[in-house]
Parts: C-alpha cells; sequence; structure tokens
C-alpha cells in the first residue's frame, strides 16, 4: 500500500488519521488515497488501479469529493494526507463517475458478443453498474488489429488507455516492452518502437487488460469465460511452483491464468515480496501438451512386430511377470528406477516405497540428480537442511544479493521478479556472476562476466578476499577456531592472479564485491545451475557455505544461501526419499532408526544400508549387466543425457525396460511395456516449491483415454507382484506422509529452516575444507570455443518441446548461437554453416549472431536433441554426488563454404 | 324429449322413425357447413409468422455465414441444448465463427430465448415442425442441417425476425443490427 513504495525496507512511515465517509480511519502517510479507501473494504470502481504499481490515474473513475474542493479528486493520485475529509459515496459521485464510463465508451466497439473479454471486462461491468445505455456522440476509432506478435494481438479499437499493461511490464516485470503512441488521431499501447511485440511473453498484460484489448492467440475466439471450468493448479515447469488457473472446457484446456488479474486489484502493494500472482510464458502459453493429440492412452508392450497396443491386464501382467522374473532369478539388486520431479509428492513417496518395500531394491533416483542434489547433499551436510534457507520476502528485502551461474530471467522466471524488486524497489546492491550477459546482469548494480565454467572459481576468489581483507564475521569465527585456522590455509593455496586471469575479472572487483556482500547486513547469496550443474557443483555449494559463515550471514536474520531449481518438484523428489542416500524426510538411508521408522511402516525390510545406485551407477550397471531390469516413471535418459553416457548401450543390455509416461519417448521405443501415464493436469496431489511450499495440484481433466495416474499404476504393480500398497485413493498416500512426516504438509506456508552449522564446523570441516581450494587449472585450450548447452526462458526440459505454444514462440533453429566477433573471426555470416567438433565427434550446423552470448563461447538450447548437439559433449560424473555434468565442453569451429 | 307425451304421438314417432329424421337434419345440416378439421397430411395449417418451430441458421444475402459464434445462445438456453464451438477464422481478419455447432432439439423448449440473444441475427425460428424420425440421433442438428433448414425455409426464418421486430425489412435491415467485425473503413458520415 503505497504511492511511492518504501525504498528501504527498514524505514516506516509516520501514522496519520482522516475520516472517511464520517468515520476516522487511520493510514501510513504518503500513500494513495485510494489504498486508504481499499483497505476499509469500500470498493470504488477504478480501471486503471493495480495494486502492483504505482496508481496512474488516467481512468478517471476513482472519483471522491475531499471537503475543501469543489470538484471531485481522483483518489489513486491523490496522497493520504492527516485531516482529510472525504466523502466517497453520494449521487454526485455516481453521476460523475457514469460520466466517466460513458466517455470510454463513446469510443469503445460494441463488439462483446465476439470479444474474448465478454463477461470478463471491467468496462461491462462498470458500464452495468452505472446504467449507461444511451451514448451521444460514439465514434469508432477503426484502427486494424495489430497481429505482429507471435503471442499477444492488440486490438486497439478496444483500448481504453488505462495504461495496465505499460506499468505491469514497468514496474514489475522491469521489461518496458510496451509504450503509449498517439496515432491515427488516438493513444494506443504498442510494442517499443511500434515494433513486432518481441519481449518476454509473460503475459502480464494480458492479464491485467481489463478490456478485450489484448488478446492471446492461442485460445482467442475459442470460449466465452462463463464457459470455462477453472481448476487451481500448480505450475509443472520450474521450481518456482506458481499458482495458476487451469482453464478447460469438456476436454481441452483453453488458456491458463493466474491470481494476477485487473479483478484482483485491491491489495497491499508490500505483500507483492511473496509473488504478485502472475505467470511466466511457459506457465501461461505452454498448456498444450496437456490434451496432445501425441498423448499415450494405451498401454503399449513390444511384440516381434515393434510395440503394440495391448490392454491393460495384459501389459501389466507382463511387466509384473517380468519384474518378478528378474527378481526370482537375479535378486532385487538387480532392478532400478528412475522417477521424474514433475511428478507430485505422492507419486514419487508411493514409487520409493515400491522400490524399497515392494521391490526391495535401493536403486532409485530422480531427475533432481541432474543438479539439485548437490546443493541438497551440501547443505544437508554443512548445515542439516535440505532446502533454500530464505522466503521470497526475505531475497526481495536483502540489501546484497550474490547471483552465482543463474540465468535466473530465463531458468526461474517468476523468482527473478523477486530480485527486480530488491533492485528496482529496495535498492539492493546485486552482485551478478555469469558468464554470459544476462537480462538480470543489465539491471544489476555489479554484473561480472566470467569465462565459462569458472563461477566457482570467483567464489572461491570471494572467500580469499574477505578472509584477507580481514571482513570476516568475529561471532562466528571465534565459535570455531580451528575451521577458520583450516580455511585460512585453504585458501592461501589459491592466488588471486590466476583467479583474476582464469575469470577474467579483476582483482579489485573480487575484493569490491567480496566487501559489498560481506558488510551488507541481509545479503543473500542466490545460485543456479551455472554452479549446481558445472563440475565440482558439490564443492561449490560448500564454497558458498563457507562465504556465508565467515561473513556470518548464517547466524543474521534475512540472509542464507539458496538454489534456484529446474524441475517443478526436485525439491519434493529430496523430500520423499527418491535418491539411494535418503529416506522420506531427509533421512539418511543409513540410519538406524529412520530404517527402522520406515521398515515399520511399510511392513517390510528395507533394502540393506551399503547399497543403492545413483541415475549414472544405474545405467552404468545397466551396461555392465549388473542390472537387469529398468522402471522409468517419466524419466527419458536417452534424450537427456549426452550419448558419451552410453544410455544406448545400457537400455539395449537389460531383460526388462518399463516405461511410464504420457508420451512415447525415445526411451519408450526401446521399452518392453509402455505405461500411459497422466499428467499434472489430471493429478491429484501436492507439489514442493523451491522454497519448501507444499502447493496443491488438483485435477482439472480425465486422464485421456486408458491413461491412468502414476501411482495408480505403481500400486497395479504392487498388487500384481503379490506385496499390495494399502492405497486406495491420494487422501491414504497423503495420511501416510501426514503421519510420519507431521508437518510436511505445510499448506504453502513452510516453516522456516534453521541453519545448524556447528556440527559440521567442529567436526568435518578442517579436513574437507582443504579439498574445495585447489588451484583449478582448466582444461587445455586445443579448443578455442566453450559450447554451452543452455536453458531458455520458453522451455524447460524436453516436456515444453510438446506444447505447440511454446514451440511456435521458440521453435527449434537448429542453430548455433556465436558472437559477432566470432562470426567475423571465422568469416562466416548469419545463416552460414559451421562444422562443430569435439573429442566425441562432430557435426555441421548453421549460426547465428547473438549478442548474449560472449566472445570464445557458443551456446545451443539443451531442450532440442536436434541436432544432436548434446551428443558431443562429454559427461563428468562428480565424485561425492554423482551428479552428471555435461552442460559445457570445448569445441572447434570450422567454417565450412557455402556450395 | 318430453316424458309425459301421449301415446298416440309415441307411437306416430315411432313408426315415422322421428329420431332417426332428427339426427340426419344435423349431418345434412353438416353439408353445407364449412369443415372443422382438415385432412392434415395432404392439407396444410397456415401458421402465423411468430410462430416458433424449429431453429435455423441464417446466412448473409451475400452468402456469408452470420453467426459470429458468440455464445450467447448457448448462454441464453435456458435448456442446454445448445453447444457453440467458435474459432478464429484465420483467413479474415477479427472475424470469429462457430467451427461447430449444435442444437440438441430433443431439449429445445422453443422459448425463442437464443434468437432473441442472437446479437446478428443468425439464429431464426421456422415455420418447419415435420422432423419426426425413427432415429433420435438425427434430432442433434449439427451446423449443416441447421445451414439447410436455413437456406430451405429463408422466408420462414426473415418473417420470424420481422415479426419479433428483430430485424427490419429491406434498406433498414443494415442499420437494424450488428456487423462483426467492426468495419475497419471509415464510415462516410464518420
Amino acid at each position: 500500500m503505497a504511492l511511492k513504495p518504501v525504498t528501504t525496507p527498514d524505514a516506516e512511515a509516520a501514522t496519520i488519521e482522516l475520516t472517511l465517509d464520517g468515520k476516522t480511519v487511520t493510514a501510513k502517510e504518503g500513500v494513495s488515497l485510494y489504498d486508504v479507501i481499499a483497505s476499509t473494504g469500500k470498493i470504488v470502481p477504478a480501471m486503471c488501479y493495480h495494486y502492483t504499481f504505482d496508481p496512474f490515474g488516467s481512468c478517471g473513475m476513482c472519483l471522491v469529493m475531499q471537503e475543501g474542493k469543489k470538484a471531485p479528486v481522483r483518489s489513486c493520485t491523490a496522497k493520504a494526507t492527516a485531516g482529510m475529509v472525504i466523502r466517497t459515496e453520494g449521487e454526485d459521485l455516481f453521476l460523475a463517475r457514469k460520466k466517466a464510463v460513458e466517455k470510454h465508451l463513446s469510443v469503445h466497439p460494441l463488439d462483446c458478443p465476439v470479444c474474448d473479454a465478454d463477461g470478463h471486462c471491467e468496462l461491462q461491468d462498470t458500464a452495468f453498474q452505472h446504467g449507461v445505455t444511451n451514448l451521444a456522440n460514439a465514434k469508432q476509432k477503426n484502427i486494424p488489429e495489430d497481429t505482429r506478435s507471435l503471442v499477444l494481438d492488440f486490438n486497439m479499437n478496444r483500448c481504453i488507455a488505462c495504461g495496465e499493461c505499460i506499468n505491469i511490464c514497468k514496474d514489475v516485470q522491469r521489461i518496458d516492452a510496451l509504450q503509449f503512441i498517439k496515432k491515427g488521431g488516438f493513444t494506443q499501447v504498442v510494442a517499443k518502437g511500434d515494433q513486432p511485440l518481441v519481449c518476454e511473453f509473460c503475459g502480464d498484460c494480458l492479464a491485467v487488460c481489463p478490456v478485450g484489448a489484448i488478446t492471446n492467440k492461442f485460445s482467442k475466439y475459442a470460449y466465452k469465460p462463463w464457459q470455462l471450468r477453472k481448476t487451481t493448479t500448480t505450475c509443472n515447469y520450474c521450481g518456482d511452483g506458481c499458482q495458476m488457473y487451469l482453464e478447460t472446457k469438456d476436454t481441452d484446456v483453453i488458456r491458463v491464468t493466474s491470481p494476477l488479474s485487473w479483478k484482483n486489484k485491491w491489495g497491499d502493494r508490500a505483500d507483492t515480496v511473496n509473488g504478485h500472482g502472475g505467470l511466466c510464458v511457459r506457465g501461461r502459453f505452454g498448456f498444450q501438451f496437456i490434451d496432445s493429440p501425441a498423448r499415450l492412452t494405451q498401454p503399449l508392450v513390444r511384440t516381434d512386430t515393434g510395440l503394440i497396443e495391448a490392454p491393460w491386464i495384459d501389459a501389466m501382467d507382463l511387466a509384473a511377470g517380468r519384474l518378478a522374473y528378474v527378481k526370482a532369478q537375479y535378486g532385487a539388486q538387480a532392478i532400478a528406477g528412475l522417477i521424474t520431479a514433475r511428478c507430485t509428492n505422492e507419486d514419487l513417496y508411493v514409487f520409493q516405497r515400491f522400490m524399497r518395500a515392494v521391490i526391495g531394491t535401493n536403486h532409485l533416483d530422480s531427475s533432481a540428480r541432474y543438479g539439485h542434489m548437490n546443493f541438497v547433499r551440501a547443505m544437508h551436510r554443512a548445515l542439516g537442511i535440505g532446502r533454500m534457507m530464505n522466503t521470497s520476502a526475505e531475497i526481495t528485502k536483502a540489501n546484497a544479493i550474490l547471483l552465482v551461474g543463474s540465468n535466473i530471467t530465463e531458468t526461474n522466471p517468476v523468482a527473478s521478479l523477486r530480485v527486480k524488486a530488491a533492485i528496482g524497489t529496495y535498492k539492493a546492491q546485486v552482485i551478478v556472476v555469469d558468464e554470459a550477459p544476462t537480462n538480470i546482469a543489465k539491471l544489476a548494480s555489479h554484473p561480472l562476466l566470467v569465462k565459462p565454467g569458472t563461477e566457482g572459481l570467483f567464489v572461491q576468489g570471494m572467500v580469499k578476499s574477505i578472509v584477507e581483507q580481514d571482513l570476516i564475521d568475529e561471532e562466528a569465527v571465534h565459535a570455531h577456531p580451528q575451521a577458520f585456522a583450516a580455511l585460512q590455509k585453504a585458501v592461501e593455496k589459491i592466488s588471486f592472479t590466476d583467479i583474476s586471469t582464469q575469470t577474467g575479472i579483476p582483482v579489485d572487483q573480487i575484493h569490491e564485491v567480496a566487501r559489498i556482500f560481506a558488510e551488507a547486513p541481509r545479503s543473500v547469496i542466490l545460485c543456479g545451475e551455472g554452479l549446481t550443474r558445472q563440475p565440482g557443483g558439490y564443492h561449490h555449494m560448500l564454497t558458498l557455505f563457507d562465504l556465508a559463515w565467515v561473513t556470518g550471514k548464517l547466524r543474521q536474520p534475512g540472509c542464507g544461501i539458496n538454489a534456484y531449481i529446474e524441475e517443478a518438484n526436485e525439491q519434493g523428489a529430496v523430500d520423499m526419499g527418491v535418491a539411494p542416500e535418503f529416506l522420506p524426510g531427509l533421512l539418511r538411508f543409513d540410519d538406524p532408526a529412520a530404517r527402522e521408522k520406515w521398515s515399520r511402516v511399510w511392513g517390510a525390510d528395507l533394502p540393506p544400508s551399503g547399497q543403492g545406485a545413483h541415475l549414472m551407477d544405474i545405467l552404468e550397471r545397466c551396461r555392465s549387466g549388473e542390472i537387469k531390469a529398468l522402471y522409468l516413471v517419466g524419466e527419458n535418459p536417452l534424450a537427456t543425457l549426452p550419448a558419451s553416457a552410453n544410455v544406448e548401450a545400457a537400455l539395449r543390455n537389460l531383460e526388462v525396460l518399463i516405461c511410464q509416461d504420457p508420451f512415447l519417448t525415445d526411451t519408450g521405443r526401446m521399452a518392453h511395456v509402455v505405461f500411459p501415464a497422466a499428467t499434472f493436469a489430471e493429478k491429484d496431489g501436492t507439489m514442493t516449491n523451491q522454497e519448501g511450499k507444499v502447493q496443491f495440484v488438483r485435477p482439472a481433466l480425465d486422464p485421456p483415454g486408458e491413461s491412468a495416474l502414476d501411482w495408480h499404476i505403481m500400486a497395479g504393480l504392487a498388487d500384481a507382484l503379490g506385496s499390495p500398497m494399502p492405497y486406495e485413493t491420494t487422501q491414504d498416500i497423503q495420511n501416510e506422509i501426514r503421519r510420519e512426516l507431521p508437518t510436511y504438509y505445510n499448506l504453502g506456508r513452510p516453516k522456516k529452516v534453521e541453519a545448524r552449522p556447528d556440527a559440521y564446523l567442529a567436526s568435518q570441516y578442517c579436513e574437507e575444507v582443504d579439498q574445495r581450494y585447489t588451484p583449478v587449472t582448466l582444461p587445455s585450450e586445443n579448443r578455442p570455443f566453450r559450447l554451452r548447452l543452455i536453458q531458455l526462458l520458453y522451455h524447460s526440459g524436453k516436456l515444453s518441446t510438446r506444447a505447440s505454444g511454446l514451440m511456435a514462440i521458440s521453435p527449434n533453429t537448429k542453430r548455433l548461437h556465436l558472437h559477432r566477433e566470432d562470426l567475423e573471426r571465422l568469416g562466416i555470416h548469419q545463416g552460414g554453416r559451421v562444422r562443430l567438433i569435439t573429442d566425441q565427434g562432430s557435426v555441421d550446423l548453421e549460426v547465428e549472431e547473438d549478442l548474449s552470448v560472449m566472445p570464445g563461447s557458443c551456446t545451443f538450447p539443451e531442450h532440442f536433441t536436434e541436432p544432436p548437439l548434446k551428443d558431443l559433449v562429454s559427461v563428468q560424473l562428480d565424485p561425492i554426488t554423482g551428479v552428471p555434468y555435461f552442460k559445457l565442453t570445448g569445441v572447434t569451429l570450422e567454417p565450412i563454404a557455402s556450395t | 324429449m318430453p316424458t309425459t307425451s301421449s301415446p298416440a304421438k309415441k307411437l306416430f314417432d315411432t313408426v315415422l322413425f322421428r329420431e332417426i329424421w332428427e339426427a340426419m337434419k344435423v349431418t345434412f345440416r353438416h353439408m353445407f357447413h364449412r369443415p372443422m378439421t382438415f385432412e392434415y397430411p395432404r392439407e396444410k395449417r397456415t401458421i402465423p409468422d411468430t410462430h416458433r418451430g424449429a431453429l435455423a441458421l441464417l446466412r448473409y444475402d451475400d452468402g456469408q455465414e452470420r453467426c459470429v459464434g458468440c455464445d450467447l445462445c448457448e448462454a441464453a438456453c435456458p435448456s442446454h441444448c445448445i453447444k457453440v464451438i467458435s474459432e478464429e477464422d484465420k483467413t479474415r481478419p477479427l472475424q470469429r465463427y462457430a467451427k461447430e455447432f449444435y442444437i440438441d432439439i430433443t431439449k429445445c423448449v422453443f422459448c425463442g430465448y437464443c434468437v432473441e440473444a442472437c446479437p446478428v441475427n443468425a439464429l431464426a425460428m421456422t415455420k418447419l415442425y415435420e422432423y419426426s424420425t425413427p432415429d433420435k440421433r438425427t434430432l442433434l442438428f449439427d451446423k449443416a442441417r441447421l445451414y439447410e433448414i436455413g437456406e430451405r425455409y429463408l422466408e420462414d426464418g426473415k418473417r420470424y425476425l420481422y415479426a419479433h421486430n428483430q430485424e427490419k425489412e429491406g434498406e433498414e435491415s443494415r442499420a437494424y443490427r450488428y456487423q462483426f467485425p467492426v468495419p475497419v473503413q471509415k464510415t462516410p458520415n464518420a
């Protein structure tokens, strides 16, 4: 609630009193009068107001009478001052507001019947409320529709110039892609420079547009709001876990909306620290995979002629029979399972129970292994916690943010708004360490471009700088003098000159950002795949721990270490124990008490504690013949991992490969049995986002055809194997989880995690710290370019490539992105062809000029398997966590003369 | 017949079959009377213009579909018998149209609300009432069937709209109804 937002979260505005319709109300000084009125529960119509940005004052609807003034005043742009006497009701105000509606309607086409906003239109509502029936001099704007953008259509005939779209884009998204322009005698909203709109396509402008001026190409004219069934659910794309409304009609998903809407315009702006209720392009426009015709609707079984459709009973019988055979013949250790972290917590829980209690193997893993496991393992070891430490409110109100190796606006767009708000509203110092000039770096106070793969080294440099500049927090360090001595000794081994040459950052800058980070009262560390998915990821996480510890940020409120998650429920996968090292509730698998507890709950003996293979280990054992049967739930390792991981050989070696997926994937084509699974839109359950919020997923549709919920299939398999699991409904699973992990279902209000570094610092720290600070020798430079497999804003994993909307926005261009300098150096132009050579092989492809790529590197999206660039990348394994690293590799580029 | 008549008169009436003649009098009188009934399949009743018969979809004179797929008929229908699946016509700017249109005539209560709700007067009621069938499935009128009725009973449909004061005849008609999309070219008097 503020006209001008509070720039320092510590400062409190003075409290004042004013009279509102005869009643005395208190308010903060300087806030908008409209906010004060709204906070008392009175509703004054306003079409250009939304609580997420500053009042704009263009619609002229929010008129109130102020004592001492002759004419009504606009309450939104008026500041509340002490002693004001305000009247919000009355015949004169009603007529004044009616006049304002008439003014808007006189240039608004009456094409409501064909307008998508019909029935969800603020102008319609206010016209109805004010009884506007006759318009004296109506005229038409006759502006042709702007359909140039890929996603949004702008029909400026309908625009009432409220500016909500422009304001939300500028103030909340901080993208500023829209502007007003005076054209053809009318003020119109156009993309910057009257060009086709090219932005992040978050669709927030669409959500706040109170009329039908901005419409969505993917659902245009396909619905009327009252026909749609709204299901509140959680987005399945990234770890932000945004709440969204899936709007369906019969069996089709028509559109996706979110709590951000012109209808929810009253609120306290300070509450946006917990999120503004919007979505990103993936959530809003990437829904087409749900009702895609490519969905599997029947189980498939392999025969001599390939995969054919079979009834459930046959497929289930075959799968269970084969699993029972492998178990009897080779033992339970010959069976392994992998599950995707896009499943619900309940699916994940049932999966690990199925593997551990029914099959009796601990060879199970989830897609959290691709990176998030580094963070969880490091935090669990050092601090005894398993997820990020800060809430989005703390991140928004931080004084200094260290954002390392995370192109956050692309990977977690909605979480990035918190960093943007920290920069814009709360004036935080943001240190962005990345290997490319990212969008967040453009807004940040300290954008630092490091050479590819050296983010971890940079953090080491920061720790060294803090130790040597004596920026340490005495209290934190004095509690563990031996640990600090060990750290001091460790950082001595590395030299600033090495760090500076290898990262490409001058020593002064390292010192400067170290000082900023250490001296700020609330400093937050955010990291992403640039650290967790780079070689040494586990150690990098512990280096971040060192950084936070020596600066005292582990004990000060509002500080902490956080990692952003790529897939929706990676956190839930770890919490539910879908990893060989953890039991549900983040208990260690070899902890005797925990083992006893869970074996009692499941009424079965757990596999022996020494066992358990992770993702890459499972594939390795498949290759060696040790594992004979693999159960894949939504996982597609063949398309995810590079060819050098030899997934295909591993899968060929299997006696049984069971795939369970909504789609027929590359891996599914090799399977012996394929079960058609449901997507999140058909599931009932919960998902845990990166902040630890456990949020509901609700079924919007029935699973298409004969496809079934993931846990139904697992329970069916358990039945067929003769040891049924006692679940009839999702509720039964939830009851079991609630009983055994009483605080897990937190209804989206996670308890603050408490960092307890003392045990680690007192024991293993001294031995381990030395390993982290080793002078890094970068791989030899016989490959002059660094190929980075990057995540795109418009895609998430492989799932988004099934969404036609996202593919329309960002198709696979099959082009390698290079900086202009490199293009010139190679002597080729945009669209020219190069041969990309690595140790694994070569591929020919076209190039594209891209200014967001640094000279000396080239990028390709990891979401696309064609051309098979990912197959040219080598895989490195983390020696401790087993995380596969394959995002970065050295390549040689050779221009191919065009023919 | 008075019960106190004399025996002589009784006898006289019996001999001369008086009751028969009385009855025949009525019969013969009807020979000169206009018939009250008519022989339905061969002869048909004249139906007033306001009659609410089978629904039809109409086209403009140039053959273009009037329906813009606005779903308002669906919203107005009290018996939920209308289903419209609308879509954007990619070939024409701003044009919405009904890709599919169904009226379950077995559910229809012939209230005429849909016709009233239609902003472009694409729906009308005709004087057609003969569509009894041994196959109930054919009573789900789809878009093709509704347009076929509209073509065959165009005159009925128009008369229905005129009679219900929803459309005016002749030149007046264009000004009397909405046209979607609103033409982008400037109108002469603007």
